[in-house]
């Protein structure tokens, strides 16, 4: 039995000599839940790419249920990386839903392609979570046809139906109206509530410290300072991690320089 | 307005348009074979032109080059009397009994299809260009590998996208079966041209064969209209 879900040791990630990824450690523990904020540019979607290597790290390694993507000596194998990246199921800012499948078609595509379901199975896993995330009703519909919220929470159920170990979130509500986010969270909540293990970048404060087990403050390709959410937000040690915090819950006080 | 009283439209609907189906026909089914291919030749060559190889891209757009910048009737010929000739003299190295044609309407689909894969491939390598990169990784963090990636989730979304181009080429390509004539395959062209020269009644002939070109066209054209609204109607 692996504890660690998530193993991530000294990664570093460039673009060009830009340096983005400076060296991060850390490890996701089966059924935690890990908050990760900081602000734009710090690098919090790129780490979040390279757990699923979206993102190639430049150096490094991370491993999933004590399995490496790419074993230290050994070549790239895109085979290995891409069953791999079954496990890890991943919600995009932007949805990325398929715009010629439906909603049910977009939930059924993978599993039937990648995790070699027959269409029957495959279809009622579809309707089993496009029921969870309250889409039972909007199934036949084209993602053109549907919310923001509900293209998201479609896209969510497609991760789920490859039944992954682990979700990540990448702002998965940043896209959306503001009447839209509570619906998207709403679905999150209850993932979390079930277990699953997850790693989440977000803005929202309260829901990062309601729902999160660690919060993780990530600036400039650094991790500045991790905690219990609790004592994360009451007691931040670190100035940056003040500054942000200040700066999130109270922007009109920001004055611009 | 002698001319227009000696013209003898009914002899020549009466004459020509038996033998102009059978060339309608012709056409139409070079049409189809040659735009068939001319589609996998295209997806293949904006593959090639997308993969990372600089050998195979340099290969490529010089191939694409000549093509673009020949004649399609000098294609033609080439295809229907050079290739098999060069094809000929290689093979006889081994096997110097070897004989080797092109049927005319081979030459001609093979022609037909090379010569708009080209142009097809431009259009398939943009459209696949432009499908959002969300798409590819929303498919890899899914666990599909590059490869499914592009054959499952962008190539039908661009191929998708292409189709309204896709039937101007093919309406072109219609027009473009006349060149066959110049290999002897007897579609519309040759037939009218024959019958014009026995007959001498050369307006009436080649305002049949202007009609039956339309006769095609005009319906495919409406037929491209719905498909591209229906196609077009998600996303
Ligand atoms: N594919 C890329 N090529 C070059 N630079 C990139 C790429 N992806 C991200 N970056 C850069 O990396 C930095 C961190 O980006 P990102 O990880 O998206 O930050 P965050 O999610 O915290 O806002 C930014 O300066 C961004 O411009
Ligand atoms: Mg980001």
């Amino acid at each position: 039995m692996v504890n660690a879900m998530i193993e991530v040791k000294q990664l570093h990630k460039s673009f060009g000599s830009n340096e983005i990824l400076k060296g991060i450690d850390f490890e996701v523990k089966k059924g935690e839940k890990i908050v990760i904020i900081g602000p734009s540019g710090s690098g919090k979607s790129t780490l979040l790419r390279c757990l699923n290597y979206l993102e190639r790290p430049t150096s490094g390694s991370v491993k999933v249920e004590g399995q490496y993507f790419v074993e230290p000596q050994n070549k790239f194998s895109e085979k290995h990386v891409a069953s791999l990246r079954t496990e890890i199921g991943m919600v995009f800012q932007r949805f990325n839903l398929f715009p010629t499948m439906t909603a049910l078609e977009n939930v059924i595509a993978a599993q039937v392609k990648i995790r070699k379901r027959s269409k029957e199975e495959a279809r009622k896993t579809a309707e089993h979570y496009l029921n969870k995330v309250g889409l039972a009703e909007r199934m036949d519909h084209y993602p053109s046809q549907l919310s923001g919220g509900q293209q998201q929470r479609v896209a969510i159920a497609r991760a789920l139906a490859m039944e992954p170990k682990v979700m990540l979130f990448d702002e998965a509500t940043s896209a959306l109206d503001p009447e839209l986010v509570g619906e998207v969270l709403k679905v999150i909540r209850e993932l979390a509530d079930e277990g699953m293990t997850m790693v989440l970048v977000t803005h929202e404060m309260k829901f990062a410290e309601e729902v999160g087990d660690r919060i993780i403050f990530m600036d400039n390709g650094f991790i500045v300072e991790e905690g219990h959410p609790k004592e994360f937000f009451r007691n931040p040690k670190n100035e940056r991690t003040k500054a942000f915090i200040s700066q999130v819950e109270h922007p009109e006080n920001m004055v611009a320089h | 307005m002698d001319v227009l009283n000696n013209l003898d439209f009914a002899t020549a609907f009466r004459a020509l348009l038996p033998d102009l189906l059978g060339g309608l026909w012709i056409s139409v089914e070079a049409t189809v074979a040659g735009f068939i291919l001319a589609v996998v030749i295209g997806v293949l060559i904006a593959l090639g032109r997308l993969s990372k190889s600089k050998l195979l891209n340099g290969i490529l757009v010089v191939f694409l080059e000549i093509v673009r910048g020949t004649p399609l009737l000098v294609q033609l010929v080439y295809m229907y009397y050079v290739v098999p000739l060069l094809i000929m003299l290689v093979v006889q190295f081994w096997q110097p009994s070897f004989q080797f044609t092109f049927s005319p309407f081979l030459a001609g689909m093979l022609g037909l299809g090379i010569n708009y894969g080209c142009y097809l491939s431009e259009v398939v390598r943009s459209a696949i260009l432009s499908i959002d990169k969300g798409q590819t990784e929303a498919a890899l963090a899914l666990g599909y590998t590059n490869r499914q990636s592009m054959w499952s989730i962008v190539m039908p979304q661009a191929i998708r996208n292409s189709v309204p181009v896709f039937g101007n080429y093919l309406v072109m390509m219609i027009k473009d079966t006349s060149l066959l004539a110049f290999i002897t395959v007897s579609e519309l062209l040759l037939r009218t041209q024959t019958y014009a020269s026995q007959t001498f009644l050369t307006i009436e002939s080649y305002t049949i064969l202007a009609l039956a070109y339309l006769v095609i066209s005009l319906p495919l054209a409406q037929i491209m209209r719905l498909l591209e609204k229906r196609l077009l109607k998600h996303g």
